[in-house]
């Protein structure tokens, strides 16, 4: 079964995101390096790594804002660095990001924000919109934060409602761009929880950039670790969590003393 | 030698680039103004932060204007004797060549400023990547609407500020100078013509399209960070105000070619 514009809908475990040795470089900088995998649907992946290991940069991919220099990033069956604009925005309406720092449009208020891709891509009623608004807020445990200005809100909560704008449309990818990062510990168990409980409810394919490790083995059912932009591990939480590598012993233990170098 | 040479090579072809870049920027908001419905909306809006929001200081600068030309009119003439001739100078100026000019540099000031900097800072603050991933093309959204908003709102402005100008100049003349109330308004009447206002919307109209290209492009291709967001806006009044200066000579070139002055 497929909507108007030929998206169908995918099975759990059925991969909805294959990358083929996708390459990016930025001047003599290579941020990612022959990168394969499949991220499967109905599952929460999180790739974790160090900082400036390329990790925004692959998210950028999946979402079209980047093109590679080399490789390919199936996306729902597309192609994203061969769509022709049209076809990119009609690929990002199944797409949510949320934004490490929320990117929400501070000349708008919370309600405006949120409501934003629903009043562009939809023909919903007022009332409609306005009930889908106060139903996503809840989800992210902002309920009647409606008419509040973005500028009013804290760090936390501006996440949150970055994360209630990617989740209006209700589409089947889910992206997440550092949920946690510089936020306080109370606040990055509730957005861990957070998407755990939306995985629970929503039953969506959710890719998560991070590198909080405890959240990771929390959320992840599939983990890839990059470092320097190669994909160091990728697989099963448990298989990555326990494996032997050097690299990963370092990293997931946070010690300085290893072959990883901190950037 | 050579390597002020090599400089002023790299400074050209910098140029050079930036002014192919600006191109590429206003054919695709051409094109996508003529692919898409606008949004009214967002038009509205624009409208009124141009042109509500530069009125008053367009209608402030041109009063002072309008004041300044009329006494140096008036001191230039009395040389010749010919004093009792300053609305002559004062329809002339104003309306040929100072209204449309100031309203263009202080639209160009203010909304320009304004433009550059709400888009370098979406830019920078990820907004526009945020608009782009919600599938909502920024050229529709932020571009479009302004380029539309601007070529209506400065003709506009232009003739509300050649009407102070005129209003402020006629004021100084007659009431400071003491110039005789009906020569002063015979001489307006006798020097404009609708033509000159229509020839100022004109000008206004152009000096529109390079304000909102220039602006929209510099904030729209900010570089990052807080020190992005004020380079972008600081080009892009500096210049938005030297491109106004050389394409209004132009214009006025263009226009009136001497032809109106030898027709006085």
């Amino acid at each position: 079964m497929t909507d108007t514009n030929g998206f169908r809908a995918y099975e759990k475990d059925e991969p909805i995101v294959q990358v083929r040795n996708l390459s990016k470089s930025f001047g003599s900088l290579r941020v990612l390096k022959d990168m394969t995998c499949d991220i499967l649907a109905g599952h929460t992946t999180v790739f974790l790594g160090p900082s400036g290991t390329g990790k925004s940069v692959f998210i950028k991919h999946i979402v079209g804002l980047l093109k590679p220099d080399a490789g390919e990033l199936m996306v729902m069956g597309r192609n994203v660095p061969t769509l022709k604009e049209g076809e990119l925005y009609q690929l990002r309406k199944h797409l949510g990001l949320a934004f490490q720092l929320g990117a929400l449009f501070d000349s708008l208020n919370v309600f405006d924000n949120v409501s934003f891709p629903l009043v562009h891509h939809t023909n919903m009623r007022r009332k409609n919109v306005e009930a889908r608004v106060a139903e996503v807020l809840e989800l992210v445990g902002l309920p009647g934060t409606e008419h509040k200005l973005t500028t009013e809100l804290s760090t936390g909560e501006q996440k949150r409602v970055g994360l209630a704008r990617a989740l209006s449309m209700n589409p089947p990818i889910v992206l997440f761009d550092e949920p946690t990062t510089g936020l306080d510990p109370i606040l990055c168990t509730t957005i861990d929880e957070l998407i755990l409980k939306l995985k629970t409810e929503l039953g969506r394919t959710f890719i998560v950039i991070s590198h909080d490790i405890e959240g990771t083995w929390k959320m992840a059912d599939y983990v890839g670790v990059l470092y320097q932009g190669k994909l160091l591990k990728y697989g099963k939480n448990e298989d990555v969590r326990h494996g032997d590598d050097i690299f990963l012993k370092q990293f997931f233990g946070r010690t300085e003393n290893g072959p990883m170098i901190g950037v | 030698m050579l390597r002020v040479v090599e400089a002023m090579g790299r400074g050209v072809g910098g140029m050079l680039s930036e002014v192919g870049a600006i191109g590429l920027f206003v054919i695709k908001t051409i094109s996508v103004a003529l692919t898409t419905l606008p949004n009214l909306r967002r038009f509205a809006d624009e409208c009124y932060s141009i042109g509500i929001q530069s009125l008053f200081v367009v209608c402030s600068v041109g009063a002072f204007i309008g004041m300044s030309t009329a006494l140096v009119g008036f001191a230039t003439l009395q040389d010749l004797g010919a004093q009792n001739l300053v609305g002559i100078f004062i329809g002339i100026a104003t309306v040929r060549e100072l209204g449309p000019a100031v309203a263009a540099f202080m639209v160009a000031a203010k909304a320009g400023s304004g433009m550059a900097a709400h888009i370098a800072t979406m830019r920078v603050k990820e907004q526009i990547d945020a608009m782009e991933v919600q599938a909502v093309n920024p050229f529709w959204y932020l571009i479009v609407p302004r380029f539309l908003a601007i070529m209506v709102v400065l003709p506009i402005l232009v003739i509300w500020n050649d009407f102070f100008m005129l209003g402020t100049g006629y004021l100084i003349a007659v009431l400071q100078l003491k110039v005789n109330r009906g020569a002063v308004m015979q001489n307006l009447l006798d020097t404009i013509s609708t033509d000159d206002f229509t020839k100022g919307m004109i000008k206004g109209w152009v000096l529109a399209v390079f304000i909102v290209s220039i602006c929209t492009y510099k904030g729209y291709t900010c570089e990052p960070g807080a020190l992005g967001v004020g380079k972008a806006t600081n080009q892009a009044v500096v210049y938005c105000i030297a491109i106004l200066i050389i394409i209004n000579f132009f214009l006025s070139e263009w226009l009136y070619g001497g032809i109106g002055l030898r027709g006085m």
